[in-house]
């Protein structure tokens, strides 16, 4: 059916409300600069810092990161926050180590596929029980640790034979870690699907304003538990680089990146409010967060330190990137 | 807009200065004059009433009087001094306090602590509460308006009607502030009150007047004629004019409120005529119930405009998202175009060819920081996909055709949906469910709501142009006015059911009487 | 408190729905109720759980996590969310172990080191607070970033070398008892019932309080609560602050680790209780029932045989529950839950 409407033009201004202003456009393009100014600063420091050995242990350092943090975006995206990545990367490398002498190459889509269903199983909790996400996600924490623990009897699980995940410590073209590579596809991929479906403009308007998303008859539900279970995957992911790296599974492995991640991707500009954002700012927030990891040490600052940058660094990019019109009373 | 009614009532000069005087109060929001020169005096010892069509500018009125709201132009006056309220405290200070429509109590504390709160005086020391004094001083309020409430009672194990009580009992505390006898705001109190405790209200408001001024505003004419002493009515942001309450009913503060009553030709009149064998109705309701609506029955025919009139808590906004899925029902039959329709979800309805506009169009109508080629084109993926891909060319031919046809005003598609007027903004919004090509049943809640009268206009037109493409429509409109100028039926709705249905058709058309007749 | 440019005085508004009346609900008696089916049962299955001696234990072993759940009861009531505890807990676990005698420094500060530590602890929370009402970032977000910077600092005192405690006062609190249970279970109680008149006969309190039910209608009845918020947040944070302390009494050693877990024990204790998310709903006492229902139940899982590791999974499932529960009666369609 075509509907022949016509409607006569009314002298009225075409545009009511006001642009981006020159402040906002800077803010978006803080994660760029600050990536450029902590690099330069690194090379001032220390001149050996751009040279190939000690950027290859940075983008070996940074993969991980990139992964979970890429993952975690989505959630975000959608509004919500998702504080289990860390614990189910952590409880993933024990799955891994576990799982690698009898699997062989099928443990990795195996863990993968787990930590998926984990996620996916948070989201379905949030969205069915309308519980707040980062309760949800907080319970989950402590409940995959848990598990992580049990299974692991609280010990390093070691990795005698990892030649099923030896690849990922392997070069592309010589120079580029092949784990930097996988992060960085993953980041490709996963942004690819969703600006070629309908997905980008589900997922950004879940996050913008969920009710009006759901009059407008997108899935809101679907694309939550989605997103959750995306998050899960990239932590499943992370945790296969890690092992690689590290030859064990430990029940606390990846613990201490939950404030990174986090951090990575509030620095990137992504607002927590939702909506705003995207993985190609996560992955610049995660390099950003690594070349603070790697370059403190280097200018001679206690890496006691870095957790206390961290939590400054997490508080001052929300502040920036918020969007203060959504929400009347805060929290 | 010409005034058609000269104030009917002369100034008479008072014996003293007016409690409270507002003159020449403008306030724009962007696209609406809320406020278009407002006057209005209130005296001392006075039971003001204020009445208006919604959208008259009462809400804006009151909020200005209580500091919500800064008017752009005009002056207020209390007690002879001009003032400027900037804050609800300064308000207060000033002895104008505000009864709220949505009780403003805080509900897990103690009547006392409301009733006080925010000016607790000796009721708390050095931060440490007395709760005697506390309680000492909330029952000096209560006994001014001899309510018999336990003070330490917590507010929501309060009947509606108590709280009401409290809350005139926290408003009457700004005596303590100014030392003058207070101006009283009530704003819809009886809405949600039974008739009994309405007559407890009017007693409340009776007694306040020995020794306070009263604003009263209420959507039920009778009540106010009932209870005020002169009446003062706003259209469209302006004071129509005045009445004392001796001699005068409800039609002739009806006439004012809703001004020449034969230029409804802005609403576009049916055209169409419609074939006299009734082909079967597209949608038909059967006993729907929800939350707020019972049994309710329903037939809406293609191309069809069925209004749905009824006051607060007629459940009429909770039925028309019940069709869409969006609000739970509890029993019934609904079918669109003889298949039973889902209502366990949004999606399910969209899919049916169900489009709904709701209300609060800048919180569930659109996205506001997404462009208005992402708005449109939100709902019907086919329009703007090739497989489960977007095809950018595809969707951008197809927004720029709808920009064009609805004549859109906006620099480009990409143009963020927030940053366009009103009226721009709606069209974008009803544009949402036409780009599929496979709308049959609109629900529209409040259509116009906070537009302009040109982009009203051109909502309406819009309107009538897909009705009569076949569009089947349930309209909730933002006046009667503006529902009887475009429906073909009106069903009026009552307490959660449909208390009758009138007929609607060109050239003879019910009046807006005949309707609250059956409304109230 | 920018009114939309619409005018809302029409019908669309469905009008506020009087509420059904409550009296002493099942969510106010039921922690209550489990509580003591759960020692009960318990107490019926394992000898060893129903000895004079575990029940010591259980309120030892609840001491801090009392103390601790009595700060963050408070933020809660107000509807926000903290999860700053552990970082709290870490960085005054560790400056009071280098205040009082130690192995690390001549420092001997005694009673006055143990303030400094909880003022510490209030300090930090005071970030919290102002970061949420200054630059307007929602609770648990300020929270996360003061409990990293908490860590770091503890860290930073940390230094490399653990610092030992040696003072004779702080050691006796976690082994001195009085009619069998340890000073730390006495502080515990004090706390509760200093929380608990704190909550009723404050104006902090009771604002608190009124912020979470309400915060809206305190702002048009004059009241600024941006102060108000502050002071809850450094309140908390001290409280956390002397549960560092007390954690470091219990093992003799200042520990960067000392608050782990009690953020989310604590948050679940509260949520147990009958504290709401959304604020406004549960206090002091409540969160005092959920403190002992979480122990008993870690304790008594334990005597039976189950793993201690699985203490946090518990936990977990508890937590995710009981909010699931308390939102079951507020469910509406087309709500948003982020």
């Amino acid at each position: 059916m075509s509907t022949p409407v016509t409607v006569k033009p009314m002298a009225e201004p075409v545009v009511v409300g006001r642009g981006p202003s020159l402040a906002d456009r800077l803010t978006s393009f803080m994660p760029v600069i600050a990536l450029l100014a902590l690099l330069t600063a690194l090379t001032i420091a220390d001149p050996d810092f751009l040279t190939r050995r000690s950027l290859t242990a940075a983008a070996f350092t940074a993969a991980p990161l990139i992964v979970l943090a890429a993952g975690a975006t989505l959630v975000v995206l959608c509004g919500g926050i998702d504080l289990s990545i860390a614990a189910m990367a952590s409880l993933s490398t024990v799955f891994l180590a576990l799982w690698l002498p009898d699997l062989g190459a099928f443990a990795t889509p195996a863990v993968i596929g787990v930590a998926a269903l984990f996620g996916a199983v948070q989201g379905a909790a949030h969205v069915l029980l309308r519980i707040p996400s980062f309760i949800v996600t907080l319970g989950g924490m402590s409940i995959f640790s848990a598990v992580a623990l049990v299974v692991s009897d609280a010990g390093t699980v070691p990795v005698v034979d990892d030649s099923a995940i030896s690849w990922l410590n392997l070069y592309v073209a010589t120079y580029i870690p092949m784990s930097v590579a996988v992060a960085v596809i993953v980041v490709v991929a996963i942004s690819l699907v969703i600006k070629a479906t309908p997905l980008q403009s589900w997922v950004r308007a879940t996050g913008y304003s969920e009710s009006a998303a759901r009059l407008a008859g997108i899935p809101v539900d679907l694309v939550k538990i989605g997103a959750f279970c995306v998050s899960g995957a990239c932590a499943g992911l992370a945790a296969v680089m890690l092992v690689s790296r590290n030859f064990s599974g430990n029940p606390s492995m990846a613990d201490n990146l939950l404030l990174p991640a986090v951090a990575a991707i509030v620095v990137g500009g992504t607002a927590i409010t939702g909506g705003h954002g995207s993985l190609w700012r996560s992955l610049t927030g995660a390099l950003v967060v690594t070349l603070l990891r790697v370059g403190l040490p280097i200018v001679g600052v206690p890496s006691a330190w870095e957790q206390i940058l961290y939590g400054a660094i997490i508080v001052a990019a929300v502040a920036l990137t918020l969007d203060r019109s959504k929400v009347l009373i805060i929290k | 807009m010409s005034i058609d009614f000269d104030k009917q009532v002369e100034r008479t000069a008072p014996a003293r200065v007016p409690a409270l005087e507002v003159r020449g109060l403008v306030k724009h929001y962007p696209g609406v004059k809320a406020l278009d020169g407002v006057d209005l005096v209130v005296h001392q010892h006075e039971v003001l009433g204020l009445a208006g069509e919604n959208g008259a500018g009462k809400s804006t009125l009151l909020k200005t009087l209580v500091g919500l709201v800064k008017p752009d132009h005009g002056e207020i006056y209390v007690r002879g001094e001009r003032v400027r309220l900037r804050s609800i405290v300064e308000a207060a200070d000033h002895g104008i306090g505000m009864v709220f429509q949505e009780q403003s109590l805080v509900p897990n504390l103690t009547a006392a602590e409301n009733i006080v709160l925010g000016s607790e005086g000796p009721g708390v020391r050095r931060g440490i509460y007395r709760w005697d004094a506390m309680r000492r001083l909330a029952q000096e309020q209560l006994d001014k308006i001899a309510s018999h409430i336990d003070p330490l009672a917590r507010t929501d194990t309060l009947s509606f009607a108590d709280r009401q009580m409290v809350e005139i009992a926290k408003v009457l505390r700004i005596e303590q502030r100014s030392q003058h006898p207070p101006v009283v705001i009530l704003d819809e109190p009886t809405s949600v009150l039974e008739s009994k405790e309405i007559e407890t209200l009017f007693t409340q408001v009776r007694r306040l007047r020995e020794f306070a001024s009263v604003v009263f505003v209420s959507h039920r004419l009778d009540e106010i004629l009932d209870v005020c002493d002169r009446v003062a009515v706003l259209r469209n942001g302006e004071s129509v004019g005045e009445v004392q309450v001796a001699g005068t009913v409800p039609a002739d503060l009806h006439r004012m409120m809703i001004g020449s009553t034969g230029s409804d030709d802005h609403y576009h009149d049916n055209v169409v005529e419609r074939s006299d064998e009734a082909p079967a109705p597209r949608l038909t309701v059967r006993r729907l119930s929800g939350r707020t609506f019972r049994d309710v029955d329903l037939d809406v025919h293609a191309g069809e405009i069925v209004a749905v009139v009824g006051v607060h808590g007629s459940g009429r906004e909770d039925l028309c998202r019940a069709l869409f899925g969006a609000e739970p029902t509890t029993a019934g039959e609904v079918t669109l175009d003889g298949k039973p329709l889902d209502l366990s979800g949004t999606r399910a309805a969209c899919a049916a060819g169900v489009g709904y506009v709701p209300a609060e169009r800048k919180v569930e109508g659109m996205v506001g920081p997404m462009s208005v080629a992402d708005n449109m084109t939100l709902t019907k993926q086919k329009a703007r996909c090739s497989g489960p891909l977007v095809s950018p060319r595809k969707q951008a031919s197809l927004v720029d055709r709808w920009i064009d046809r609805l004549s859109i005003r906006t620099p480009n598609r990409g143009t963020a949906i927030q940053r366009l007027s009103g009226g721009n903004q709606q069209k974008v919004v009803l544009a949402r469910w036409l780009v599929g090509g496979d709308i049959r049943l609109l629900l529209l809640d409040h259509p116009t709501r906070g537009l302009d009268i040109g982009a009203r206009s051109e909502v309406y037109r819009l309107m009538r142009e897909l009705s009569n493409n076949g569009v089947a429509t349930v309209l909730l409109a933002d006046s009667l006015e503006e529902a009887i100028g475009l429906a073909d039926r009106i069903v009026v709705m009552s307490d959660g059911r449909v208390a009758t249905e009138v007929a609607c058709p060109a050239g003879a058309k019910p009046t807006p009487l005949d309707l609250v007749k059956e409304m109230v | 408190m920018t009114p939309p440019a619409e005018d809302t005085e029409d019908t669309a508004v469905v009008a506020a729905r009087p509420r059904p009346r409550r009296a002493v609900s099942f969510r106010d008696a039921g922690p209550t109720a489990a509580l003591l089916v759960i020692f009960v049962g318990f107490a019926a299955w394992s000898s060893q759980f129903r000895s004079i001696d575990n029940v010591q234990n259980i309120m030892d072993a609840a001491a801090v996590l009392a103390v601790v759940t009595c700060g963050i009861t408070f933020v809660l009531m107000m509807g926000s969310i903290d999860l700053s505890a552990a970082g709290v807990m870490g960085a005054s676990a560790l400056a009071v172990a280098l205040l009082v005698e130690n192995n690390r420094n001549g420092n001997d500060l005694g009673l006055l080191g143990i303030a400094l530590a909880v003022l510490l602890g209030a300090a930090l929370g005071a970030v919290s607070g102002l970061a949420l009402v200054l630059l307007k970032v929602p609770s648990f977000m300020t929270t996360l970033g003061v409990s990293a910077i908490g860590l770091g600092l503890a860290t930073l005192m940390f230094g490399g070398v653990q610092p030992n405690i040696s003072d004779k006062m702080l050691e006796s609190w976690a082994t001195e008892r009085i009619l069998g249970f340890t000073y730390l279970t006495w502080i515990a109680a004090g706390c509760v019932l200093v929380g608990w008149l704190i909550q009723r006969y404050t104006r902090l309190g009771r604002y608190a309080f009124a912020i979470g039910g309400a915060e809206e209608v305190l702002a048009l009845s004059g009241v600024k609560v941006a102060p108000y918020k502050v002071a809850v947040f450094t309140f908390a944070g001290a409280f956390y602050g002397l549960g560092g302390v007390m954690v470091t009494s219990q093992l003799g050693a200042g520990l960067v680790q000392a608050g782990e877990g009690y953020d989310f024990s604590a948050i679940t204790a509260a949520v147990v209780g009958g504290t709401l998310l959304t604020g406004g709903r549960g206090g002091v006492l409540h969160s005092a029932i959920g403190v002992l229902l979480i122990m008993v139940l870690t304790n008594g899982l334990v005597q039976v045989g189950v793993s201690p590791y699985w203490q946090g999974g518990v936990q977990g499932l508890i937590v995710v529950a009981a909010v699931a529960a308390a939102v079951i009666p507020q469910r509406r369609r087309n709500q948003v839950v982020k």
